[in-house]
């Protein structure tokens, strides 16, 4: 599906990814975590096509669209506009899919997006990239800036919509916890490379992912789970 | 490093040209050190056009306006109020400083495609305000009879007149670029290089943005403000049509060509371009020639000096000389800002 | 009164002119986030073309259509080479326009020499409410109002209209959703040269225009675009409308070498008023 291999990205001097290797297999759903400014962004863009790499190479097979970080709405214009200009790259402009999926929007769709609450934001930028008929979707940081409850809730439409499409996804996340539930197998980015991958299970119980991105065991118990 | 490296080659680069042009102008005939102070007042104005694009991110359309505002400022004050030249001349300069700083003032907020439209306009306003305060300027018709440079009983005329005035445009030209080069290694001036780089960056770390354009605004203006009084004195008329918005083009070329924000770049730019269009002019005047010929090869060679300079050349062609050259010494850093890149 | 309605008309008419020029700035400027110093030059060849075409034999219709593309073709190679380079900044750009507009001087002098070019459009007066009206400024208002309907239907109602409407609200995620962001640049510009060569077509019968007019029209243009902040155009238009009347009724009152210093201070006080209202970091950020 998308096979990424010894990437390298530079913008100007600095090396925002330094050989970067990284599979998504077909119906797969994956886990990218790190901390700020580790390079997941700069991942996702250059898969996307935004970015020339400086060197190395990545193989996509098939359709991939990417729900940007802050959701990135074209804010002036109706739910219905920013679903329909989703569909760019494909003829089928209907929109109807995405309000079986996400029943809210459907009254919504002559809203302007710049007024949606921040959760409705998040939907028209998942419907706006389900547009594409992507058979591989990034989305980047879909927690961000929401609340639980929503995150929750958004989360299970992705895991139904793998599920039952068979649309891979790569969850690009800073909230390592939800992303490690959500996905089988992760990939864990710092400082532009990978250090370390594997089954998700793994991942959590390794001590330096603990205490990196799970944050100690007081928070854990604390913590609610997602999707279980 | 860099500098202990590179500063002798730049040091003796810099001393030839100034001991150079120090001697060309005994071996030129008269017509010749006319074009030679010319090209000196280019130097001196654009040497502030550049500063101000180079580190301030503005592009101003209107600089040929204060030179027109420092020329008739000296002009009216020696002829009409009988202030002495010198005298008048420093009041021309400064004059146009507070000028640049009354339009600065508002006109320095807006976003750099803005600014443009905006001196452009001004400079339209202030050659009409010229062309109708006949009282004081003669109008279209022009100012005539205008004194020339003297320090009391001692004036420039005579035999030796554009002789002398090719040596005074020398000394402005070398304080002038000498004054910047100081400017931009002060601690204003790393100001500025901040600036240069990301105005909201330069505005995170204190740097006190709006005040700093202003003043290198006033700056620039006031460098063409000296030149303007220098050539009012130099040629004793003037005129609206001597300041046309394509002067203040003139003036954006010589800056690109010589790289924006590059010091001794001015002085390459401002020749450079200057000596090309003289070139034009008198390949393209002549018997059998038709009479638009020489306008129409300016205007071919302005846009396509423009145009290729911006795509090919962004950072100047001094600048990419030297870049060149430190290139091949393995030195990297060339000391001007490419900082086109940061306006929005 | 009379004397009023009869300036309030003529300032109307070349307000529609103003309009159009505006909103040729605002399509490009919104997409590329250039301001086209070239603007005017489309006007000035469109004009000049169809007093050619005329005069080769060609009818009125056909030949101001085809003056029309040619500005359009016009505005396309500006475009080319203004923002088709990857990776030229906007003020790049914009230095590279005001070279073309300038360079545009010399082949517009080749072609059609240094002297004002005409002809002569709709003629005749019709009677309206006590006042004598030309056609040909009929015509100036009648083509405007429908070329701002068709923008707006273009705009608000057709797939590729607000892919062009996506590019100005966020680059970033039009870029993302895989338009090609500079390829509908030059499709702006394009629009855009068309938009200042409809203006040289209606102007030219009212005011000759010669190489160098491009900067009055430009600059007329720019400050009615000023009106909606570059960016609308519904905003510009209105502007267009009060500067054409402001202008006239200086003109017809006071003196005609005030007229366009109207333009000036009102685009300079306009861009001030705005300024005030920003701060230059967020104006970075935007």
């Amino acid at each position: 599906m998308l096979e990424v291999e010894d990437l390298v990205v530079r913008y100007g001097q600095a090396t925002a990814l330094d050989g970067v290797g990284l599979r998504v297999e077909r119906g797969e759903m994956v886990a990218l975590v790190g901390p700020n400014g580790a390079g997941k962004t700069t991942l996702l863009n250059t898969i996307s096509g935004l970015i020339p790499p400086a060197a190395g190479r990545y193989r996509l097979e098939g359709r991939l669209a990417q729900v940007p970080e802050g959701r990135q709405l074209f804010a002036g214009m109706t739910v219905e506009d920013n679903l329909r200009l989703g569909a760019w790259r494909v003829r089928d402009r209907d929109c109807r899919r995405i309000y079986d999926l996400f029943p809210q929007l459907g009254p919504l769709r002559r809203r302007l997006a710049g007024t949606l609450s921040g959760g409705e934001q998040q939907m028209v930028a998942v419907g706006r990239a389900l547009m594409a008929q992507p058979d591989l979707l990034a989305v980047d940081e879909l927690s961000l800036g929401l609340a639980p409850l929503v995150v929750d809730a958004l989360a299970e439409h992705l895991v139904r919509l793998n599920r039952e499409t068979g649309m891979a996804i790569l969850l690009v996340e800073q909230n390592a916890r939800l992303a490690l539930e959500l996905c089988p197998r992760a990939y864990v980015l710092e400082a532009g490379r990978i250090a370390a991958s594997g089954s998700s299970e793994e991942l959590s119980r390794t001590a330096a992912v603990r205490a990196a991105y799970l944050g100690g065991a007081a928070d854990e118990a604390a913590a609610t789970g997602i999707g279980s | 490093m860099n500098r202990l490296r590179r500063r002798p080659l730049a040091f003796w680069a810099g001393l030839a040209a100034a001991v150079l042009s120090l001697l060309v102008p005994i071996a030129l005939n008269d017509s010749q050190l006319t074009v030679y102070v010319f090209i000196g007042l280019s130097v001196i104005v654009v040497a502030g056009l550049s500063l101000l694009m180079g580190f301030a991110g503005q592009v101003s359309l209107g600089q040929a306006a204060f030179y027109a505002i420092g020329a008739y400022t000296a002009a009216i004050l020696t002829r009409a109020l009988e202030v002495p030249p010198l005298l008048s001349l420093a009041a021309a300069t400064a004059f146009t400083a507070v000028v640049a700083v009354a339009v600065g003032l508002p006109l320095l907020r807006l976003r750099g495609h803005y600014l443009a439209f905006a001196t452009l306009a001004f400079q339209l306003i202030v050659l009409s305000v010229i062309g109708e305060a006949r009282g004081l300027t003669g109008g279209d018709t022009g100012m005539p009879g205008i004194p020339t440079l003297s320090i009391g009983p001692l004036a420039i005329q005579g035999q030796y007149r554009t002789f002398i005035y090719a040596y005074v445009t020398w000394v402005l030209v070398a304080a002038v670029l000498l004054f910047n080069r100081n400017l931009v290694r002060s601690r204003p001036g790393r100001g500025l290089r901040a600036l240069a780089t990301s105005e909201a960056g330069a505005l995170a770390a204190g740097v006190p943005v709006v005040r700093y354009k202003l003043q290198v605004f006033a700056l620039s203006a006031a460098y063409a403000g000296l030149a303007g009084g220098v050539y009012a004195f130099f040629v004793s008329y003037i005129a609206p049509g001597s300041f046309p918005v394509l002067l203040s083009v003139q003036f954006l070329i010589m800056a690109a060509v010589g790289g924006l924000g590059s010091i001794w770049g001015s002085a390459v730019g401002a020749t450079v371009v200057y000596l090309l269009v003289q070139l034009l002019q008198s390949l393209g005047t002549g018997p059998g020639l038709p009479p638009q010929l020489p306008a129409i090869l300016s205007y071919a060679v302005y846009g396509l000096v423009l145009v290729l300079i911006m795509l090919f050349l962004p950072q100047g062609l001094l600048p990419a000389i030297q870049g060149r050259i430190s290139a091949r010494r393995a030195v990297s850093a060339v000391e001007s800002p490419a900082r086109l890149a940061r306006l929005d | 009164m009379t004397l009023f309605l009869q300036y309030a008309v003529s300032g109307i008419a070349t307000g529609c002119t103003f309009a159009l020029v505006a909103t040729g700035f605002v399509v490009i400027y919104r997409v590329s986030r250039v301001v086209n110093f070239a603007q005017g030059v489309f006007a000035v060849v469109a004009g000049m073309a169809v007093s050619s075409f005329l005069s080769r034999g060609l009818p009125h219709g056909p030949a101001e259509v085809l003056a029309v593309a040619l500005a359009a073709l016009a505005g396309l190679v500006v475009g080319v080479i203004a923002i088709g380079r990857r990776g030229t900044p906007p003020l790049a750009s914009l230095i590279i326009t005001l070279g073309l507009g300038i360079g545009s001087y010399a082949v517009i002098i080749l072609i059609w020499g240094d002297q004002p070019v005409s002809f002569t459009g709709l003629a005749g007066l019709a009677r309206m409410g006590g006042i004598s009206v030309q056609y040909q400024f009929l015509l100036v208002v009648a083509v405007t109002a429908v070329t701002f309907g068709l923008l707006s239907l273009f705009f608000d109602h057709t797939y590729l209209g607000k892919a062009l409407t996506a590019c100005s609200s966020n680059p970033y995620a039009a870029r993302l959703v895989g338009i090609d962001v500079r390829r509908m640049g030059l499709l702006a510009f394009t629009l855009g040269g068309a938009l200042g060569g409809l203006a040289g077509v209606l102007i030219t019968p009212l005011q000759p225009v010669s190489f160098d007019s491009d900067v009055g029209i430009a600059i007329n243009g720019f400050a009615a675009a000023i009106f909606g902040g570059l960016l609308r155009p519904g905003t510009a238009l209105v502007g267009a409308l009060v500067l054409g009347v402001a202008e006239a009724l200086v003109a017809g009152y006071y003196r005609a070498s005030f007229e366009s210093g109207v333009a000036l201070v009102v685009m300079l006080g306009l861009m001030v008023w705005q300024a005030g209202r920003r701060s230059p970091a967020a104006e970075e950020g935007a």
